[in-house]
């Protein structure tokens, strides 16, 4: 009976074609609006990691000078040089690594290509394998290359393929500033953690851009390569410290994002403990002179507390589910229309026995099909939108892309709107009555 | 007047009448808080940067090695720039306003901490003011006395005597701009705090970060410093016709001069704004699509109930007509009708638009919804109502009055 209503409510589709093409526009408009800034939302508050992001931790610590100009309680959101280094050189941790955003000059050994800035950053060798970065040729440096400061580079697909062309890239050189580095190893184009959680407070937003090359941290220092991205100051430098890149390293100045990995979620209070530990030490040495407020965020606590998802992306949302709600109330007075229509013919069905019941089925079944249709139509304006909307800014570009999950939440928010929309209809049109139906023919 | 029969008509089939009333309602609701929202966006976008934006254009070179005569290389370029038919001034600067890339800092006015205002700070060796065509409002213009050198590999501070502070910052600090001048003020606090004396007041000039929070947008100074860092960055005036041209002129003049360095930057103020502002424009082109895309869907649903209605009182339509009704009664009952059931959703409307924006002022920090947006929300929706039901009424209003006589 079900194929049978299934081929009726296909059917009807034809019957009344502009109050039908009404309804399944309103339909596609409506799902196509708040699926689309859905869409938008979800990327924006996604896991970047979600096989580790528990396991992820970066650390805040409270070095900002007791004269109560620190009037956040939230300590800086990166860390020293030094207290980088004494972090990367401690025991505890898994993994470890630096994070600093860098622009070098690339000089590439084709001649059809000018010298041009790259956006990279430079990490130790754990980088890799805390991020699960995916190579597709070569692999990581090797820790030697970081304590000793070796000129390696690790590129990007994309920029491998600009900087050497279909030539095999890993064990060629390419001139960085003022050195020459080798290439050990080709990042999959794939790699596209949406949010850049890594190097979330500093430099370009976190939906924009990826790192077209990976130096060591210690080559990049050793070269005094310049952050490129905030260089945040509590305390002005003394009067006897040295300028220039030497001052930087021994200032109280934030600019190093740092990550470690533990072995399991369960490490962290050990981890808070270490740090805290570090704190004391370091505050015998006159440093820290704030009492201890260190922070451990995992991935997510770290993209929640930097308040990754934008309020206009919400407000949005909210504003294209209120939009779908109104575009549901016309479903419904249109079905309504829709239905009424027929009550002669629900009538005729009613006088030859058919029950109450089985008019809700029908109809309710006629009010899916519409909603499949709508669904369907609102799929393909949804994709016409987030093509729209990519266009509009890199962020978007990245943000702005349909997956299964979404593409079958779609799907599923059309056909309960419709039946939902359907369910007055169709129980007004179960009312009908059938003599005076009949009567009035 | 026919209101009588309207709701006892309205009584019998109250469905249609609610679930217009409720989408007028909804549409009410969304349309004036998403307006308001458009407003603040385009307020955000339109205000002024305080710089000639007709006029100027920023160059920037980023050093693709080391360049040791960083003074020379300033001094070279601001001489070739200044040789471009067309330029009215040049200034080398430490950032641009509403670039998206620049300095902050803090501005007390006493020194002590727990009082600073986040600053965005400016400076040039040579008139900063010339070379935006900012408005000095008091005060005057630094002297050539006044600029100092500072070179980022010998020097750990960067720091200057006198300060021009932007008007917004100078009534914040004094009240007034003409009180400003003379005065003393400081930045950093506690014991870093150095301190400045006030010599000008420029009418407006935005910070490069140029935030949304105008406040934040609009504390800005300018100190007399001539900063040597790798990067060479100008600001060039031009007379608005030749802009175009003098910008071309300029990157050949610079690449010219070293190859030792790669252009990121050649913008004109125009471009600078709209990159700056990108987020804000799709952000209030997607809540204007939304309000257009409600008007059409409402408008569509009362279309569809008032058809819905009229062919199904065609009979009554024909017996009243038959009586003696005109035409134009035909039409204003169903207008008459049309406008109680959007009055009442106005109504609902007006309550559901309040509790929606204290829902986005406690979710968002939204500022609250003012009483204009209500009463142009109501009119519009009104007007919507109206242009909507005109269609369905005149086509009642053709029904022959012999219909009355036809069927049993």
């Amino acid at each position: 009976m079900l194929a049978y209503y299934l081929a009726l409510g296909l059917r009807h589709l034809r019957q009344s074609p502009i109050l039908t093409g009404l309804i399944v526009v309103t339909l596609a408009v409506g799902v196509a609006a708040s699926m689309s800034t859905l869409t938008v939302l979800r990327a924006m508050s996604g896991d970047p990691i979600p096989e580790k992001s528990d396991r992820l931790f970066t650390p805040n610590l409270d070095n900002r000078p007791d004269d109560g100009s620190s009037r956040d309680p939230r300590p800086p959101e990166m860390l020293t040089y030094r207290d980088a280094v004494a972090l990367k050189n401690a025991k505890p941790g898994l993994r470890k690594s630096s994070v600093m955003r860098i622009s070098p000059v690339i000089a590439p050994s084709r001649t059809d290509v000018k010298p041009f800035f790259g956006d990279g950053i430079s990490v130790h060798a754990d980088f890799f394998k805390m991020m699960d970065v995916p190579f597709v040729q070569g692999g990581p440096w090797s820790e030697a290359d970081d304590a000793r400061g070796n000129h390696v580079v690790v590129l990007r697909e994309s920029m491998a393929e600009k900087l050497f062309g279909d030539a095999e890239p890993v064990g060629k050189t390419l001139h960085l500033d003022t050195y020459d580095a080798t290439v050990t190893g080709v990042v999959s184009d794939a790699w596209e953690p949406v949010p850049r959680f890594y190097r979330l407070v500093s430099g370009p937003p976190p939906f924009r851009g990826v790192e077209d090359l990976f130096i060591p941290w210690s080559t990049a220092i050793a070269n005094e390569m310049q952050p490129q991205g905030n260089v945040n100051c509590f305390t002005d430098p003394a009067p006897d410290a040295p300028p220039g890149y030497e001052g930087l390293k021994q200032s109280e100045c934030i600019w190093v994002q740092f990550w470690v990995e533990l072995a399991s979620a369960s490490d962290a209070p050990a981890y808070r403990d270490f740090l805290d530990g570090y704190v004391a030490e370091q505050r015998k040495l006159g440093r820290f002179p704030l009492p201890t407020n260190n922070k451990l965020f995992d991935v997510q606590g770290w993209l929640d507390v930097n308040k990754i998802v934008s309020k206009d992306t919400r407000l949005q949302t909210y504003l294209a589910f209120g939009f779908l709600l109104v575009c549901l109330v016309n479903c419904i007075g249109l079905l309504l229309a829709k239905f009424t229509a027929r009550s002669g013919e629900i009538g005729v069905r009613r006088a030859l026995g058919a029950p109450r019941r089985a008019i809700f089925k029908q109809y309710l079944v006629e009010s899916g099909v519409v909603g499949l249709v709508g669904g369907a139509a609102g799929l393909g304006l949804t994709f016409a939108s987030l093509w729209f909307l990519r266009k509009q800014s890199d962020e978007f570009a990245v943000l702005a892309k349909m997956d299964w999950m979404m593409l079958a939440i779609t799907l599923v928010v059309a056909v309960v709107a419709s039946l939902l929309a359907g369910i007055l209809p169709t129980w007004r049109a179960c009312q009908v009555q059938p003599a005076l139906q009949l009567k009035s023919q | 007047m026919e209101i009588q029969p309207i709701l006892l008509t309205l009584r019998r089939s109250k469905t249609g009448a609610i679930l217009v009333a409720a989408q007028v309602a909804l549409t009410l609701a969304i349309i004036c808080n998403a307006l308001f929202v458009v407003k603040a966006r385009i307020a955000t976008i339109d205000r002024p940067s305080g710089v000639a934006e007709d006029e100027v254009f920023q160059i920037q070179y980023a050093a693709a090695g080391v360049i040791e005569d960083r003074k020379g290389m300033q001094q070279a370029d601001l001489a070739a720039l200044r040789a471009i038919p067309g330029v009215e001034a040049v200034a080398a600067v430490n950032s641009f306003p509403v670039s998206s890339s620049g300095w902050g800092m803090g501005v007390t006015l006493d020194g002590k901490p727990g009082s600073e205002i986040p600053t965005g700070v400016y400076f040039s060796g040579e008139s900063f003011v010339n070379a935006m065509g900012l408005k000095l409002i008091a005060g005057r213009d630094f002297q050539a006395g006044d600029v100092r050198e500072v070179d980022d590999r010998t020097d750990a501070r960067v720091q200057a005597d006198v300060v021009i502070l932007s008007g917004r910052l100078a009534r914040k600090l004094f009240g007034d701009e003409q009180k400003a001048i003379g005065k003393t003020v400081y930045q950093g606090s506690g014991k870093e705090a150095q301190q400045m004396r006030v010599i000008g007041v420029v009418d407006t000039l935005l910070s490069s970060s140029a935030p949304a929070i105008d406040d934040y947008a609009q504390s800005t100074f300018i100190w007399p410093i001539r900063y040597l860092g790798a990067t060479a960055h100008y600001a060039v005036r031009a007379e608005p016709s030749q802009r175009a041209r003098v910008m071309k002129d300029a990157e050949k003049a610079l690449s010219a001069l070293r190859p030792d360095r790669v252009l990121i930057n050649l913008h004109d103020m125009g471009e600078i704004k709209y990159r700056r502002y990108r987020h804000e424009r799709a952000g209030a082109n997607m809540l204007i699509a939304v309000t257009i895309g409600l008007l059409l869907v409402t408008a569509s649903g009362i279309v569809g109930v008032a058809s819905l209605w009229v062919s199904q009182r065609r009979k009554q339509i024909g017996v009243r007509r038959a009586l003696g009704a005109r035409r134009r009664d035909i039409v204003r009952y169903f207008v008459t009708e049309n406008l109680l059931i959007t009055t009442a959703g106005v109504a609902a409307g007006i309550a559901l638009a309040i509790g929606l924006n204290l829902f986005l002022v406690s979710k968002l920090e939204l500022a609250k919804l003012p009483i204009p947006y209500l009463v142009g929300g109501m009119v519009a929706v009104w007007a919507l109502g109206l242009a909507s039901v005109i269609g369905p009424a005149w086509r009642a209003a053709s029904v022959p009055p012999a219909i009355a006589t036809r069927t049993a």
